[in-house]
Order: structure tokens, then C-alpha cells, then sequence
């Protein structure tokens, strides 16, 4: 007993950068030698997922780039897997953000990149409305009518001159909305614009804002929910499309385990020296 | 050198310099940080200046002739007289503006878009076994912050099952926020392995 409380000291008083790099060697080694571990799919991602392939060819959705750099290893990969799986459909879709910082390149990057591998025309098949400030008034003046909020899109043609536009004037024309949301943007969404128009919709959040949003599924608000990287990487497996979220997984599975195993060893430290200082 | 490796390469160094307060503080870093909040400012006052006065007050107002934004324009200007003590209190109609148009919007927005779904929804699947474990979870936590009566007897018998959810509550925000903590330390390695050093593809 007296060697497994030496031990217990010992571990007290190790010097916590060796933590820090050995949880750097477990994220990176799982990079350079993946180990392939399971990845299931959870009923959240699994509707949503659901909803969008039950949606017609020609149908409209907005998907959303809600989210600053700062958060990409989260949010791009769910980004790029529904925008393949909306293309791959011949879903018409029209971008946007609320985001001022970054989130206008992000978008452009995304966009472009997927269009040009899915052969999309940019005008007919999407649409990229940009930015504009003030998010509650973007969103309940593009219920009334996009054209006020957004004159031009985020490339200064105006909104009449492209073909999608003319037929997609306020929410009533859009089928479904795909938001991708790294902030309260999302409560937004959910409370003014499902609240108020009724239009479908799900997200994809970052791992902090996941346990709020699964409320949003309980009243029905959301069809569909992605949380986090493991929320992406299940959207990659679902739309075929492997990416950097799922590349991530086996790092997250392996530091979940440390993380585990460092909170039982610290408590067990804890009671294990409590016991001997109150017997003191 | 192309300018695309030299700028991979700026933020392979400044992802490092941040990372090394790990090991301890140092000049590295404190670049990286000031570098990095002097950055932001200037990029938030070109997109105020361009987004907002340019795009939705200077343009409508003197290219298409919308007279009406001269209000908002002087309730904009107002804002200002905060830095002049003596017509300061000019402020308080562009604040009163503000107060009460966000007080209005968020009224029914979080009435109508929050609390009532959420009620309804609460009672929905009372007759399953996880709507009896919702119900008991709202209840319970809903007593847990009713302060007005003492946590003595049966009443504090309901607030302490109402501490156990929210403890669960916080557990499971908790282990979400490690996995959002890792996520952002994993794409930083993944940028550093693929886009700098080309190890992985």
C-alpha cells in the first residue's frame, strides 16, 4: 500500500508538460499510421442525412457557412460532405454566411472547389450570396425577400440577373435549410427563422454547442444534428466522401482514452493521499 | 520559394510560436498574440467600414437616393457623443433605439421559438419511459432553482434529483468540450503534417 501511495506522490508532482506531449505524440501518431478503428453512425446524423437524399432533384436549399476559421477542423469537413451530397443530387443550392471574420474566403474556397468537381454553373446550379452584418435582420428580412437583404451576390452581379434567383425570392422557395454553425447563430435560425416561416432544417455544430442543439431535435425544430468532428466524420462515411474528420477520428479515440485514464488516476491519486492526510 | 509555401510556412511558424506557451511564455508567442489581435482589429474596421457604412448607409443613401437612412445614419452619429461629456446624454436615443428593438425581436423569439416548443415538447412522450425520465428532469431541475421555499423534506428530496441532471448535464457538456478542444489541436496537426511538412496526404 505504502508503494502505491508513493507512486500516487510521485504522479502529483510530475511536471504537467509531459502531458502535454504525450497527448501531442498521441494526436500525431495516429496521423502518420492510422489505425482504421470503427466508426459508427449516430441517429442525429443519420436523419439528417435521410432528409437531404429524400429531397427531389431541383430542389433548393441554403446551406450556411456560419463559422470562423478558428473552428475548421469541426465545421469544413460537414461543409464540403453536404455540399458533395447536395451536388451529387442536382440540388440547387444557395450559400451565405453571418460571419464577418473569415468566413466569406471559407466559403468561396468550399464552394468553388466542390463545383468545380461536380461540374456545377455557377448562376444556374448555386448561388453565393456572401456576407451582409447584422444577423437578425438578415435572417427575417430574407423572409420577406432576399433581394432586399442581398442586392448582389458575394461577386456584385445583381440578384436578378441569375437564373436560381428568379425563382427563389424569400424562404417559401427554399425546401431546406443546411446550417453549419460554430456559434449562436444557430438559435437564430432555429427560433426566428423555423419559428416564425416553418422552413425544414438541420445542422451541423461544433462539439461545445452539440448538447444545447439536441434539444432542437426533441421539439422537432431540427431534422438532423452533427456534433462536433465525430458529427463530420459520420457525415463523410454517410456521404462516401473520407475526409479530414474521419482522418482525425482514430487521434480523438486514442486522446479520449488518455483523457479517461488520466481522470481515474487522478482520483484515485486524490482519494488515495486524502485518506492518508486525514488519518494524519 | 512560391508565395503559397512561403504562406503555409508564416502559419506553420505563428501555429508553433502559439503552441510554445505550452513549454513556458515567451517572445514567440507574445509576437504570435499581438500579431494576431492587431490583425483582427484592422480586419473588423475595413469590414465595418465597407459592410455597413459603405454598403448600407453611404451607397443607398446618396447613389439611390433612400432619404429615409438618415435616421439611422443620425442615431449612428449619436453613438459618438459618448466621448463628450456634455451632450452625452444625446446617446441614449440611439441607445433606447437599440434596447427596445432588441428587447422586442427576442421577446417573441425566445417565447415563440423556445420556450413554448420546448414546453410542448416536454409533455409529448410522457407515456415512454425516456418522456417520464424528461419529464422528471425538467421538474426537478425546475425545483432545483426555485429558491423562495427551503430544500428541506420531499421538496429537497426533487431538488437534489434535479442536481443529479444537472450534474449529468454538465458531464455531458463537458466531455463534448474535450472532443471540441482535441478537434482544433488535431487539425492543427493535420495542417502541419499534410499542407507544411507533405508527411501525410
Amino acid at each position: 500500500m505504502n508503494s502505491f501511495l508513493k507512486i500516487f506522490s510521485l504522479l502529483k508532482g510530475i511536471d504537467r508538460r509531459y502531458i502535454f506531449l504525450l497527448i501531442g505524440v498521441a494526436v500525431i501518431m495516429p496521423l502518420i499510421f492510422p489505425l482504421g478503428l470503427p466508426l459508427g453512425v449516430t441517429q442525429p446524423s443519420l436523419d439528417l442525412y435521410d432528409k437531404v437524399e429524400s429531397l427531389k432533384e431541383g430542389s433548393v436549399v441554403l446551406l450556411t457557412f456560419d463559422y470562423y476559421p478558428s473552428t475548421l477542423p469541426e465545421t469544413e469537413p460537414m461543409s464540403y460532405a453536404a455540399l458533395r451530397q447536395l451536388f451529387r443530387k442536382n440540388i440547387k443550392v444557395v450559400t451565405v454566411t453571418t460571419i464577418p471574420l473569415g468566413a466569406l474566403s471559407v466559403m468561396e474556397n468550399v464552394v468553388k472547389n466542390v463545383a468545380r468537381e461536380y461540374d456545377k454553373k455557377y448562376g444556374t446550379d448555386y448561388v453565393n450570396l456572401g456576407f451582409k452584418y447584422g444577423y437578425q435582420a438578415v435572417l427575417l428580412g430574407m423572409g420577406r425577400r432576399i433581394e432586399d437583404i442581398f442586392p448582389m451576390d458575394a461577386y456584385n452581379n445583381k440578384l436578378e440577373t441569375l437564373p436560381l434567383m428568379q425563382r427563389v425570392k424569400n424562404y417559401k422557395d427554399i425546401d431546406f435549410i443546411f446550417i453549419v454553425s460554430d456559434n449562436a447563430t444557430v438559435d437564430y435560425w432555429v427560433s426566428l427563422v423555423n419559428a416564425q416561416f416553418g422552413t425544414p432544417m438541420g445542422a451541423g455544430v461544433t462539439a461545445v454547442m452539440a448538447p444545447k442543439c439536441y434539444s432542437y431535435l426533441q421539439t422537432r425544430q431540427m431534422v438532423g444534428l452533427l456534433g462536433g468532428m465525430k458529427g463530420a466524420a459520420e457525415y463523410e462515411k454517410l456521404t462516401s466522401n473520407p475526409g479530414r474528420a474521419m482522418l482525425g477520428m482514430d487521434s480523438q479515440s486514442i486522446i479520449h482514452f488518455a483523457i479517461i485514464f488520466f481522470v481515474v488516476l487522478g482520483n484515485l491519486g486524490y482519494f488515495a493521499t486524502r485518506k492518508k492526510e486525514v488519518s494524519k | 520559394m512560391s508565395w503559397e509555401f512561403f504562406g503555409t510556412t508564416l502559419a506553420a511558424f505563428f501555429t508553433l510560436s502559439l503552441y510554445s506557451f505550452l513549454y513556458k511564455d515567451n517572445p514567440f508567442y507574445k509576437l504570435a498574440e499581438h500579431i494576431f489581435a492587431g490583425i483582427s482589429a484592422g480586419y473588423y474596421v475595413g469590414l465595418i467600414w465597407h459592410s455597413v457604412i459603405k454598403q448600407q448607409l453611404w451607397t443607398p443613401l446618396f447613389n439611390e437616393r433612400q432619404y429615409l437612412l438618415i435616421i439611422p445614419g443620425i442615431l449612428g452619429l449619436l453613438m459618438f457623443t459618448r466621448f463628450f461629456s456634455k451632450v452625452s446624454w444625446l446617446s441614449r436615443f440611439s441607445l433606447a433605439f437599440v434596447v427596445g428593438n432588441t428587447a422586442g425581436i427576442s421577446l417573441i423569439r425566445q417565447l415563440h421559438g423556445m420556450v413554448l416548443p420546448q414546453v410542448r415538447s416536454t409533455f409529448l412522450n410522457v407515456a415512454t419511459f425516456s418522456g417520464i425520465v424528461m419529464v422528471l428532469g425538467v421538474v426537478s431541475t425546475l425545483i432545483y432553482f426555485y429558491f423562495s421555499k427551503e430544500h428541506k423534506g420531499a421538496f429537497g428530496f426533487v431538488a437534489k434529483i434535479g442536481i443529479w441532471f444537472i450534474m449529468v448535464s454538465f458531464g455531458a457538456s463537458f466531455g463534448y468540450t474535450v472532443m471540441a478542444r482535441v478537434s482544433l489541436l488535431i487539425g492543427r496537426a493535420q495542417f502541419l503534417l499534410t499542407n507544411w511538412l507533405h508527411i501525410i496526404k
